[in-house]
Order: structure tokens, then sequence, then C-alpha cells
């Protein structure tokens, strides 16, 4: 197993930078998962560092080497496709055998190790099999022995579970999740879904329009997205952006919706504000945070309810505000109807406060 | 080498200039050498003699061919062949022949294709017998085809004698108003497999789904090939209307074997006119001539032949 | 009720009336089809009596495999000749076969995968080949086979009949290998082959069928070819079937049965090929050609 550096790494076609100034550390053992919607630059990513394109400028480091120049085959990698890349002619066991079989392992040996693979992976029993004589699943697994059988230094993962279906792909989420803490071994995660990276991820790189978001654990990017984008990506429902009006009301700061109504701030959030460069400020609540009333109390500004969703656990709720959607669950008991008045009162200490013109965090100092 | 390495050293691209180009080219070195044979037969095989032709269609050479005796006579080829009337009658000919063989042979491979694509007790067997006539020779078609047209003992005379239709057997090849309606009756008979083939490939690529969509729609058989699966055939069926343009175009084998381009040039075409005029009358200078001017009209063709075929250069995969 | 059963059944009839003008019109393109076929099979078991007749016989009275035997004996001059014209189709073509994909498929490869400067250009002018008739360079080719010294050889014919497949089967392949998924190669890669390895063991096995598709191709219009073989051949031991054929009949002129049995034989090889393989054709047919 080994580190991977990717620092100061570019890919463009003439003017389009598909990947821009991308630094980040993989360490030893860790699970990253390269996030974001599609057309963000993190397969382009990925492919760069298993050397299936060539990088326009920077610098790869797989352990203690720069494998700028190798090609994928010297450097030690595996790689899981989203389409599994299955070689169709091959039987179960030549698809295991075949990355040996190129490193001219003793047939003995490969013998061995495909057998112990297919053992671990509970697939012994489909070795002389077809990829297409496969369940969706099967082949995914296959895909991961294939990947495994090498024993390399990185995996790297390219939306290895998205085409499979809903419940197959939890329980495949659950099995590489093991897989990983079993073997602690170093694997870059492709997705575009923000759930498959925040539960299995040690970290997450937040990619978009080519740039590198944010770095960081899961839970430290849910906590403090760095700017909108992560803010809006991570977590689902995705977190409501309101677009109001900073100003100062008889001393103190609030913030004014387009209805005209003012919410007064925290003196921490207050603080936040007066270091900003602009009175155009985005206010990021998460759905948990807000807290729905029927009636008017203090520090609730008023919205319109304009769906409601129940689930079971818990009902969501969307309703407009100052010209944006807004996503609020309540407990299941809570009955709200469509077109109904109703008052949203914010928690302060897990508010977010967004630049409107930068859309990066407003840091409090 | 180092030159050009060097220069893509250089700090700045300028964009896709000259060194961009050369060193995008040294880039991508080793894939030339997957096409690099397939061009250099090309090469040979067509570019040497593109120019050649047109080189010796301003010369006149003696029957021989032997080259150092050629004598320089500009456009004098070009003029001889403008205002001969030979020219004109082949080239009649030729449109007629092009024009109508490529046009029924469409016309009977889509239909065939259209009523073999629903599935019948022996559909399988029908389809191979209908496509052997695309695949035996044009040589032996010729011959089979004279042999029924024969004057005295042809079968087609000898049906119509025996159903009364004509008293005696009819001339089919060799009277000039018949001769050029019967070789594109063989042609066809040759060609509308070809296009049967395709069309019903395209077939095969109408998605069952739509067609499904149309009907719950409330679409008629006939509006249901009309607004889904026509729609669907437009690109196979312009390339294979062009294929066959050009095929016919080039014909050579059927008017030449079956009458040798009479009675009285009744079947020339071009193509076995240039030959005639190359092998037969040693007239070298004039044949290629003849050749450039048939170069340039296929150039134009071969312009949207180029572009229907390769429809698909717009979407480039990075690779 | 009597309303609603008329509503019904007057679109019935409509289809029905489709599916009739279909049963019909294939009817007659059969006929079309077969007429000339049957009547050269029927005129190949007759002799040359009574293949001349008028009335003619429209069944053989004396059904005889004459004809047959006498090309297939090679102790007769006729069945030397037709025996050897055959031997020289069967080498060029499958020569052409053989060359033809071993050029065409790194090629149509590389059209397929790489995005090499000129890519489009090359491929362009590939294709365009397929624009030109033999004639065009029937002379210049037959000085430049006469200036290599490959008139009245197998070699010429071989030359030129790889580059009139070349453009139909690169074109054709190239489709195939847009199709084949890209990531089975970087798999292959990343699994420790090579570039050209991965084409060979990954890429080539799975092309197959539109190899076959190829060559059958190439080997069907090698087999055909009459404009150069006549032009370029002209020594009797070397001509292939068609000219063979040709020679033979402007020296019996009469012998129809003879004619038409070898018409019938020099067709065996290849129909029997395609109708064996035409399904790998359709099939390349369809992925490469038609599939956009």
């Amino acid at each position: 197993m080994a580190r991977v550096v990717l620092d100061d790494l570019m890919k463009s076609y003439g003017n389009f930078h598909a990947v821009n100034h991308v630094s980040l550390t993989v360490e030893d053992g860790e699970f990253v998962a390269l996030v974001g919607p599609s057309g963000c630059g993190k397969t382009t990513t990925l492919n760069l560092v298993a050397g299936l394109l060539p990088i326009t400028s920077g610098d790869i480091t797989i352990g203690d080497q720069v494998v700028n120049d190798l090609d994928p085959k010297d450097r030690d990698i595996a790689m899981v496709f989203q389409n599994y890349a299955l070689y169709p002619q091959k039987s179960v066991y030549k698809n295991l055998a075949f990355p040996l079989q190129m490193r001219k392992l003793p047939r003995d040996e490969i013998d061995r190790k495909v057998k112990e693979a297919a053992r671990v992976l509970d697939m012994t029993h489909l070795l002389e099999r077809k990829p297409r004589e496969l369940s969706g699943g099967q082949q995914q697994r296959v895909a991961l022995g294939r990947a495994l059988v090498r024993d390399p230094a990185v995996f790297l993962m390219d939306e290895p579970l998205s085409n499979l279906d809903a419940k197959l792909r939890v329980q495949m989420r659950s099995e590489l999740k093991r897989f990983h803490h079993d073997l602690q071994a170093t694997i870059i995660y492709v997705t575009h879904d923000q759930l498959e990276a925040v539960t299995m991820a040690d970290k997450m790189a937040v990619m978009n329009g080519g740039n590198l978001q944010q770095y960081d654990s899961p839970a430290q990017v849910f906590a403090h997205p760095a700017n909108m984008f992560v803010a809006s990506f991570i977590g689902s429902p995705a977190m409501s952006l309101i677009p109001l009006e900073a100003s100062t009301v008889d001393g103190n700061i609030v913030l004014t919706g387009a209805e005209g109504w003012s919410l007064p701030l925290s003196s921490f959030n207050s603080r936040k504000i007066q270091n900003a460069k602009t009175r155009k400020v985005v206010l990021g609540a998460r759905h948990s945070t807000i807290k729905l009333h029927k009636t008017a109390v203090s520090d609730a500004v008023p919205a319109k309810a304009y769906t409601v969703e129940p689930t079971g656990d818990v009902t969501f709720v969307q309703a407009f505000l100052s010209g944006a959607i807004v996503n609020i669950s309540v407990p299941p008991n809570v009955d709200v109807a469509p077109d109904e008045q109703i008052w949203l009162e914010f928690d302060q200490e897990r508010m977010h406060l967004f630049d409107g013109e930068t859309e990066m965090a407003i840091k409090a100092d | 080498m180092t030159s050009v390495t060097g220069q893509a050293n250089a700090p700045r691209r300028p964009g896709p200039a000259r060194a961009g180009t050369l060193r995008n080219v040294w880039q991508h070195r080793a894939d030339y050498a997957y096409v690099l044979p397939a061009i250099v037969v090309m090469l040979i095989v067509i570019a040497y003699p593109i120019y050649y032709t047109v080189d010796l269609s301003f010369y006149t050479t003696p029957p021989s061919l032997q080259l150092r005796d050629k004598i320089f006579v500009g456009f004098d080829n070009y003029q001889a062949i403008l205002t001969s009337e030979v020219f004109w009658r082949v080239t009649w000919n030729t449109l007629i022949w092009t024009f109508l063989s490529t046009v029924l042979s469409f016309a009977l491979g889509f239909a065939t294709a259209l009523a073999l694509h629903r599935d019948f007790i022996g559909r399988g067997i029908l389809r191979a017998i209908l496509i052997i006539p695309w695949v035996i020779s044009a040589v032996a078609a010729s011959y089979i085809w004279k042999w029924i047209y024969h004057s005295d003992f042809g079968v087609i005379g000898a049906i119509l004698v025996g159903l009364g239709i004509a008293d005696r057997p009819p001339n089919f090849i060799d009277s000039v108003g018949t001769v050029l309606p019967s070789l594109i009756v063989v042609n066809i008979w040759r060609e509308f497999p070809f296009a049967m083939i395709m069309i019903m490939a395209g077939l095969q690529t109408v998605p069952d789904q739509l067609l499904s969509a149309a009907k719950v729609d409330g679409a008629s058989a006939w509006q249901r090939f009309w607004h889904v699966t026509f729609p669907h055939l437009r690109n196979v069926s312009t390339v294979t209307v062009l294929l066959l343009a050009v095929a016919n175009f080039n014909s050579f084998i059927i008017p030449w074997i079956m009458t040798g381009g009479g009675p009285s040039n009744a079947s020339h075409i071009w193509i076995t006119h240039i030959y005639e005029l190359a092998f037969g009358r040693q007239r070298w200078g004039v044949a290629s001539a003849y050749s450039v001017l048939l170069f340039l009209i296929l150039m134009t063709i071969g312009y949207f032949y180029v572009r229907a075929l390769s429809g698909d250069k717009k979407k480039d995969r990075e690779a | 009720m009597a309303e609603t059963s008329t509503a019904r059944a007057r679109p019935r009839k409509r289809v029905d009336r489709w599916r009739w003008a279909g049963r019909i019109f294939l009817g007659l393109m059969l006929l079309y089809t077969a007429v000339p076929m049957v009547w050269m099979l029927l005129t190949s078991i007759k002799s040359g009596f009574a293949a001349m007749q008028l009335p003619p016989q429209w069944w053989p009275a004396e059904p005889t495999l004459a004809s047959y035997q006498k090309l297939l004996d090679p102790q007769n001059s006729v069945g030397a000749d037709f025996l050897h014209f055959f031997w020289n189709s069967l080498i060029v073509s499958t020569l052409t076969t053989i060359l033809g994909v071993i050029v065409a498929v790194p090629a149509a490869y590389a059209f397929s995968r790489f995005r090499f400067p000129g890519r489009n250009f090359l491929f362009f002018a590939v294709l365009l080949r397929n624009m030109f008739p033999a004639v065009i360079f029937l002379v210049p080719l037959f000085i430049l086979m006469r200036w290599l010294g490959l008139v009245n050889s197998h070699g010429s014919l071989v030359v030129t009949y790889l580059t009139f497949g070349l453009p139909l089967s690169i074109w054709l392949l190239k489709g195939f290998y847009d199709n084949i998924p890209i990531q089975l190669e970087q798999a292959a890669r990343i699994d420790g082959a090579t570039r050209f390895q991965a084409f060979l063991k990954i890429v080539m096995p799975l092309s197959v069928p539109g190899i076959i598709a190829t060559a059958i191709y190439s080997f069907i219009g090698a087999w055909n070819e009459y404009i150069y073989a006549y032009t370029f051949l002209n020594r009797n031991d070397q001509l292939t079937l068609p000219v063979g054929i040709q020679r033979f009949f402007s020296e019996n002129t009469t012998d129809f049965p003879g004619l038409m049995a070898a018409s019938f034989m020099m067709s065996v090889p290849v129909v029997v090929l395609f109708l064996v393989l035409q399904k790998y054709f359709v099939r390349a047919l369809t992925e490469g050609a038609v599939k956009h």
C-alpha cells in the first residue's frame, strides 16, 4: 500500500481545463472519495492517476515514485470500472488470472491467488462462467476480484456501484467498506453520489468545473462546507440556500428577506457579517436545523408551504422563502397543508452564511 | 527530432500554430504505425495512378505505350472528347444507366426488406435466395442473362412466344432500342439485394419502444412507417443510394461482357468507352483525359459520399 | 353491435391487404431472382443439342452431367484449364483476404481509437478510394506493374485487390471497434498489458465477427474481379476464373450448357461462403455501418 500525492495537477484540452490545479494527498490506507456532478473532472482525475490519459502539467506520486510518464501497467494500481469492463470472451477464472498472467507469474501461483480471491469474495462456484452469465452484483464482485488478486499499491474505483439496483448498492457499499477495513487498502473512489462518499470515505474531495472545492473528512465537509456549491451538493435533501440582504437596524445586524421580514442574528453570526465584504448574504440551513411553527413566534419568519412529503419516519415540507425553496423536516404527526401559512425558525448555532458574490463561506474572523 | 521537442518546451503555447501541430504529430507518432500499411498501399495504387493519369492526358502516345515517344498536345485530348458525338451519346447512356439502376435497385431492395421484416415460415431461406445474385460474379451473371436474352433460344423470348405475346423471340440485346433497358434489368438483378441487406440492417435499429408508443398513440401501420421507421432509415438510405450510384456509375462488366457497348454504341457507358479507347484502340492520351473528367465528376459526388459515410465525425470522444 | 364489429373488422382488413401485397411482391421478387439461376442449372444439365431447341425443353428430357464431368476432368484440356483457373482464383482471393485483414484491422482500430492529427483527412482519403472506377487506375497501374515486372503475375492482382477491399473493410471494422467499450482496454492496460497487448489480447478476439465479415467481403470481391485480371494477365496458365470463363466462351460460342455449368461452379464457393457466414456480415453492417 502507498500514499498518493497529486501536486498542482492540470489536464487541459485547448482552453478547456478538465482538471484545474488540483493538489491533494491520499495517505497510505486511506479511502478517499472524489465526488461531484458529472463533468466536474473527477473521472478525468482518476484516469490521470491511472495513466490512461497523459497529464498536461503537475506531478502524480504513488509511493515514493513520480509516475507522470509511467504506463498504467507500471504504476502498480488496480481499477474497477463503472461498467466493470470484464473481458466478455474470458471466463471468470481467466478474468481474474489475466492481470497475473500479464505479470508473468508462475501458473501454480496464479491458480492459488485466483482461488484465494474467489474464496474471499464468495464466488468459487462462478469461476467457469462467462461474464454475460452473471448478475450485475456478481459481475461487480468479479471486477473487484480482478483488482484484489493483484495486491496493488492503490485501488482506483470509477463509480463501481452506480450500475447496481438500489438494494444491492447499499449492500455492496457496506461490503466495500469492510473490504477497505480488512485490507487497509489505499482507495481512490469516484462517485457522483454524495451519500456513497459520505458513508464510505475517510476523506472526500468535492470537485466542480475541474476545480477542487474542498478536501476534508465527510463530517467536516458536512459541518463546514467551504462554499455554496459544496453546501448544496453534500447532504440530502440539499441544504436550503436563501438569498438575503444584510443591514443594521438599531445597531443590530439583521438579514432582510424579499418579503420584507427581517431576521436578527446572534452575536457570533453578526461578527461574521461584519467581516463580510458585501451586503448580499446567502443563508444556508439544513432541513433538520429549521423549526416549523404553525403560528407566529418571535425570531421566526413567515413562509408559505408548497409541498408536503411524508416518508414515514419524517415528513419533508418544502416552503417558499425570499424566492428560494426551503426544505424542512418535521415529525410525521405535524399536519401541514400546501399553501398554508407557516413560520420558520433557524438554529443560529448551525446556520451557514455565505458571501452572495463570491459564494464562499463567511468566516468568523 | 530534438528541434521539435525543443520547440515544444517553449513556455507559452501559441494556440494551434506550427510548433503545436508538429508536437501533436510527434506525440502521436506511435498511432501512425497502425494506419501506415493501409496508407502506403493506398498511395501506391491510388495517388501515383491519379498523378499519372492527369499527366498522360496531355500527351499523345504511340499505341505500343512506349512512353519515351509521347508528344505533348496540351488540351487537344479534352477538346477531342468534348466535340465528339460519341461522347454525348455515351454520357446520356451513363446518366440513364446510373439513374435507373440506382433508383430501381434501391426501391426494390427497400420494399423487399420491409416485406421481409415480418417473421414468417421460410423467411430465412427466402432472404438467402434473394441475396445470391449480389454474391455471384458479374461475369457469371452476364453469361446467365445473355443466355436468357438469347435471340433464338432465350427463355424469355420463348415464354413470350408461348404466351402469344410475341410472334417471334425479341432481340433484347441486339437492337438499339432495347439493349440499355435490358442491361439495366440485369444490373438491378445483381444490386437490389445490396440495398435489401442495408435496409434490413437499418430496420434492426428502429427501437421497438418507439413503434409501440406510436401504436398506443393510435398511429396506423402506414403512419408508424412514415413517422417512426422511415426517419430511422434516413441515414442508411442516403449511404445506400450513394454507394449504389457510385457503383453504377463505375459499372463495367455487365455491358462489356454482354454487348461490348454495342450495337452502335447504344450500350456504351463511360467506363466501357474509356476502356475501349485505351485497350481497344490504344488511344491512351484520350482515355486518360476521359478518366480525368470522370475523376472530377466523381470528386463532386465523393464529397457528399464521404459526408454521408462519416456522419459521426463530429462526436470526438476523448481517447 | 353490428356497427362495432364492422368498425373493428375494417382496420384488420387493411393490415391484411398490406400483408398480401407484401407476399405477392416477395413472390415476384423470388421469380425475378430465381428464374435466371434455375434456368442456368437446367441448361447446365442438358446436352448442347437439347439446349438449342425451339420451343425450348422446359425440363431437360435427358439430364446429363457431361458438362460438369468435362470441367472437372484434369485429363481433358477444358477441364485442365478450368481447374487451373479455379486454383488461381483461390490463391489470389485467399492472399488478398489475409493481407487485407492484416492491413485493415490495425488501421480501423487506429481510426476508431486514436486522435492523431490528420486522422479525419486520412480516413476520408481511404473512403474516397471506393469512388473511383478501376478504369481510371488501369493504364497507370498497368505501366507501374510492367515497370515492377508484375504483369502476368498474381502479385499485381493481390496488391490491386487489396486497395478496393480496404475502404469498406476499414469502415466496417471501425464501426465495430467504436462499439467495443474503451474501458476494456483501459482495464487491460491497468492489469499489466501494453497498449498493443491490450489490442491483441482483448480487442482482437472481440472483433472476430467483424473480421469475418470483412474477410468475406474481400474474398468475394477478389473472387469476382474481372477488369484488372483481364488487363494484367494474358498467359493462359495465370488466368483467374472470370477471365478464364470469358476466354472459354469466346472459343466455344455455342456450348451454353458448358458455360452455364462453369458459371455455376464459379458461383458455388462464394455463395456457400456467404450463406454460411452471412449473419456476421449483416451484424457487421448493423453495428458498423448503420448505427450511429
